[in-house]
């Protein structure tokens, strides 16, 4: 038979489209034509497929070849369409039967040895085959484990694209991937960073413990050397334990960036994003030609980290204001809205000056007006968004010796997750996740203060020149402190320990 | 008079010249209407002042100048003028004329200059706050340089005790600089004081100003208190001018081991006045006023006796050099939400403040 079709799948954004690789080989001037709205990638496919099907011992004669990748309005990318391709031509030439193929997806890249390297985005791609009645996968040996992740398609790992052919006419066996419920294993935290490394700085520890049972965004302020980025790292190991449904959305983003291991595909750890200060506004929030996640999306259900905060160009820093509030990402393109996720924590660190000794005046070199053009790398609007604000201490001799005993993470995740389920409960049945998402309607009704602390508030607001912002900060922050203290009612000693943690209006700091 | 300012703004000529120029002539309406051959055969004037005189003449469109000068509420006082300061008048280096917003230090009550380094710490901003406060409620005149930092802090304290002060200024009187001080200076204006300057409106501030202006602050004060100065400081050569000039010079002690206080250090040590309490400063300037002594340890036991035994053990930690949560939740032995809610507590009841994020000093 001279026509074939094989099924395959391409990524876009995050979404899967399916693919018909049709392959047509007929008598007359020797050609290898493919069409089908193809990036280059794709194109240099024909090169690398020809040679593979030829140095796997297999007869590629001299006739005319046309390549289809339908719906053609859809732009291929990848180089994961080479054994399909081949797959088909090598259907079309009498050598595997097309009912063979039926209800298989194949994905793969070809090397000229005829070697199946392994291709990005096998998870996505499987999850979607898989609603779409998908009952069998070929795809490289490396990405097998990552495809069986997908209960329910059986999953078929080839080495190369002789191993492919043996199998598809009958001559081979090869066993589906089991199934390895990853989940359930040790996740290998033990190996992580521990609160319990920290000696000391007693009210980072708190203001992050706080941060996280919120889910609000946390601004650490502090010198050069103070353990910033070592408490920052430390985070993600207080965040409850990962459902199964965020490992799995967060190994789809990795799986499309081919940042997954093959052997342990799954991701159990929360991410930890640690961004350099020269990252571009397309790195952090996602961007390029056709879009790919950033960094947000790979902070996805985990922490995102921007050390010497001021130092991000401005319209980066902007970019995340929207992502923050909605928790998702869209990139618009003419071509079509992407959509990523984003629900991650924001954790910025920064010196208190340029020099990063104020306020001990006699070592901070700095004129207030070094200062306050530091400050003013930060726009209001995005501190706004930093509910709490704390200051990481120098560490001192007695801290790095540490002889006291320290709280470890296990501890402190506990803690934090009472917290979480008293949210939980409260917002069940609305939009709602965690109280950094409160808005002003629902602080009202969330946040209600009994008479003693309203007169509290009243005269802190006027006392410490609160502005309408903070003080809606002021009162999430002491609703998540009252959750941590299983209180229903926010009392005065929350609101007092949250006024602690307030981001300092810019007017007021460093003057 | 507008020919005095004529003869007052040509930066070019030197005080000293035009002191005499105008002595000889008499009145600067007949030196500017000099014949040039009379010019020439004066012997103090060289060639290079000659032409300047010349020139300015030519340059200076005297009415509308003078207009302009008015309009803006500034008024010229020379040394020929019989408001001219006394306490300038006896001066060596006494500048020509003194341009005035506002009024003129009185003759008659006590004043004292309070200067200090631009970058300074919180105790000597509370301090200079302090001594002015209490010296102004008791009508000393605070005379300062309206720079950041203890300048600063030195009117403000004056303007809290409701009293008058002055700043010297580097620049033209029509100046505010620096800028962020636009709110003091109208302040300054608004309750009796004034900017003077030895300088012509519009004159930018420029760097070798500042340290020729610290005479006329010296000058026209009876005592000098240095607030906070490092050992080579502008503030020192306020305190040298004090000394020449006859001035009493006092210092604020401070730790031997904090920078901004090893001028005033040294200063004691060569023999200054020590600064102890504004008490005791006014008793040495035998000013009687009314005398509220103990004022501050007051404030200290009623602030006892309100606050509880969590925020006071917080309090007692909290002194006038910063401290950061950490330091206060390991001399207090108290945990990180505990010590956070007490500041907060004593914040709001103003008994501290944060002075950048999660440092506090007493206020």
């Amino acid at each position: 038979m001279s026509f074939s079709t094989v099924l395959s799948a391409s990524i876009v954004g995050l979404k899967v489209e399916p693919v018909h690789v049709e392959a047509d080989v007929s008598n007359g001037l020797p050609a290898f034509n493919m069409v089908g709205y193809l990036s280059s990638e794709v194109k240099e496919a024909a090169e690398r497929v020809r040679t593979a099907i030829r140095n796997s011992g297999l007869d590629y004669p001299a006739k005319r070849t046309v390549i289809n990748l339908s719906p053609a309005n859809v732009k291929k990318r990848g180089a994961a369409f080479d054994l399909p391709i081949a797959v088909a031509i090598l259907i079309s030439l009498g050598k595997i039967r097309q009912r063979e193929v039926g209800g298989m997806l194949v994905i793969g890249e070809l090397g000229l040895d005829g070697r199946v390297q392994k291709v990005p985005g096998v998870l996505p791609i499987l999850l979607q085959a898989k609603e779409n009645g998908v009952k069998k996968c070929l795809l490289p040996k490396e990405n097998a484990p990552e495809g069986a992740l997908v209960g329910g398609v059986s999953v078929i790992g080839v080495e190369t694209l002789r191993d492919a052919v043996e199998y598809l006419v009958g001559n081979r066996v090869i066993k589906p991937e089991r199934r390895h419920d990853m989940y359930e294993e040790e996740s290998g935290e033990e190996l992580m960073p521990d609160y319990a490394d920290i000696c000391g700085q007693a009210a980072v520890k708190r203001a992050t413990e706080v941060a996280v049972a919120g889910g609000h965004n946390l601004l650490l302020v502090g010198p050069p050397g103070s353990g910033k980025t070592m408490t920052a790292r430390r985070i993600p190991t207080i965040f409850p334990p990962m459902t199964r449904e965020e490992s799995m959305e967060i190994t789809k983003v990795y799986s499309i960036l081919g940042m997954v291991d093959s052997e342990r595909p799954l991701i159990r750890k929360r991410p930890f994003r640690n961004v350099h200060h020269t990252a571009s506004k397309a790195a952090l929030v996602g961007g390029g030609a056709i879009p790919a996640p950033g960094e947000i999306s790979l902070a996805h259900e985990g922490v995102l980290f921007l050390d010497e905060l001021p130092e991000f160009s401005k319209n980066v820093l902007e970019a995340l204001r929207q992502p923050l509030e909605e928790r998702k990402v869209y990139v618009a393109r003419a071509h079509g809205t992407y959509q990523f996720p984003a629900n991650f924590m924001l954790v910025g660190a920064m010196n208190p000056c340029p020099c990063g000794c104020y306020p001990d005046m006699n070592r901070c070199t700095c004129t207030p007006g070094q200062i306050q053009h530091y400050l003013s790398k930060l726009s209001q609007p995005f501190l706004d968004r930093m509910d709490i604000c704390v200051e990481a201490p120098k560490v001192g001799y007695e801290s790095l010796a540490g002889k006291g005993r320290e709280e470890c993470s296990a501890a402190i995740r506990e803690r934090v997750c009472k917290a979480r389920a008293i949210q939980n409960d409260r917002y069940a049945g609305s939009e709602l996740l965690s109280n950094a998402m409160l808005g002003t309607k629902e602080i009202k009704r969330y946040c209600a203060l009994g008479g003693k602390e309203e007169r509290m508030m009243q005269k802190a607001f006027s006392r410490l020149g609160l502005t309408a912002r903070t003080y809606h900060k002021i009162l999430k922050v002491a609703r998540t402190i009252a959750d941590l203290d299983g209180a229903g009612q926010i009392g005065s000693v929350h609101l007092q320990e949250a006024i602690g943690y307030r981001t300092l209006d810019k007017k007021y700091w460093g003057r | 008079m507008e020919y005095e300012y004529w003869l007052a703004a040509m930066s070019m000529l030197p005080d000293r010249k035009k002191y005499l120029l105008r002595s000889h002539m008499k009145s600067a309406k007949a030196a500017y209407y000099i014949e040039e051959t009379e010019l020439g055969r004066l012997s103090f004037l060289n060639e290079k002042d000659c032409h300047t005189i010349k020139q300015a003449r030519k340059d200076w469109d005297v009415p509308a100048r003078y207009e302009a000068l008015c309009k803006r509420g500034i008024r010229l006082v020379t040394v020929f003028d019989g408001e001219y300061p006394k306490r300038l008048g006896q001066l060596s280096d006494k500048p020509y004329a003194l341009y005035v917003k506002g009024r003129l230090p009185d003759e008659q009550s006590c004043s004292v200059a309070v200067v200090g380094a631009r970058r300074c710490t919180p105790y000597g901003e509370k301090y200079a706050c302090d001594f002015s406060r209490r010296l102004a409620e008791c009508g000393v005149q605070v005379i300062s340089g309206l720079a950041r930092g203890i300048d600063g802090m030195g009117h403000r304290g004056a303007l809290m005790g409701k009293g008058k002060t002055f700043a010297v200024m580097g620049n033209g009187v029509d100046i505010c600089y620096p800028q962020e001080h636009i709110g003091l200076y109208e302040d300054i204006l608004a309750c009796g004081g004034g900017i003077l300057s030895e300088l012509p409106p519009g004159t930018p501030p420029q760097g070798y100003h500042f340290p020729r202006r610290n005479r006329i602050i010296s000058g026209l004060s009876d005592v000098v208190l240095v607030m906070e100065a490092k050992e080579k400081s502008g503030s020192l050569i306020t305190a040298d001018f004090g000394l020449e000039q006859g001035r009493d010079v006092y210092a604020l002690p401070g730790p031997i081991d904090s920078g901004l206080s090893g001028g005033c250090n040294r200063l004691i040590a060569q023999g200054a006045g020590i600064l102890l309490s504004p008490e005791l400063l006014l008793e040495e300037l035998e000013i009687s006023g009314n005398l509220i002594s103990g004022n501050i340890s007051q404030k200290r036991l009623e602030t006892e006796k309100v606050l509880e035994t969590k925020e006071d053990m917080v309090y007692s930690s909290v002194c006038l050099q910063p401290k950061s949560v950490n330091d206060l939740i390991e001399e207090t032995h108290l945990s990180a939400k505990e010590v956070l809610g007490s500041l907060a507590v004593l914040e709001i009841e103003g008994h501290v403040r944060q002075i950048s994020k999660n440092h506090y000093v007493r206020s």
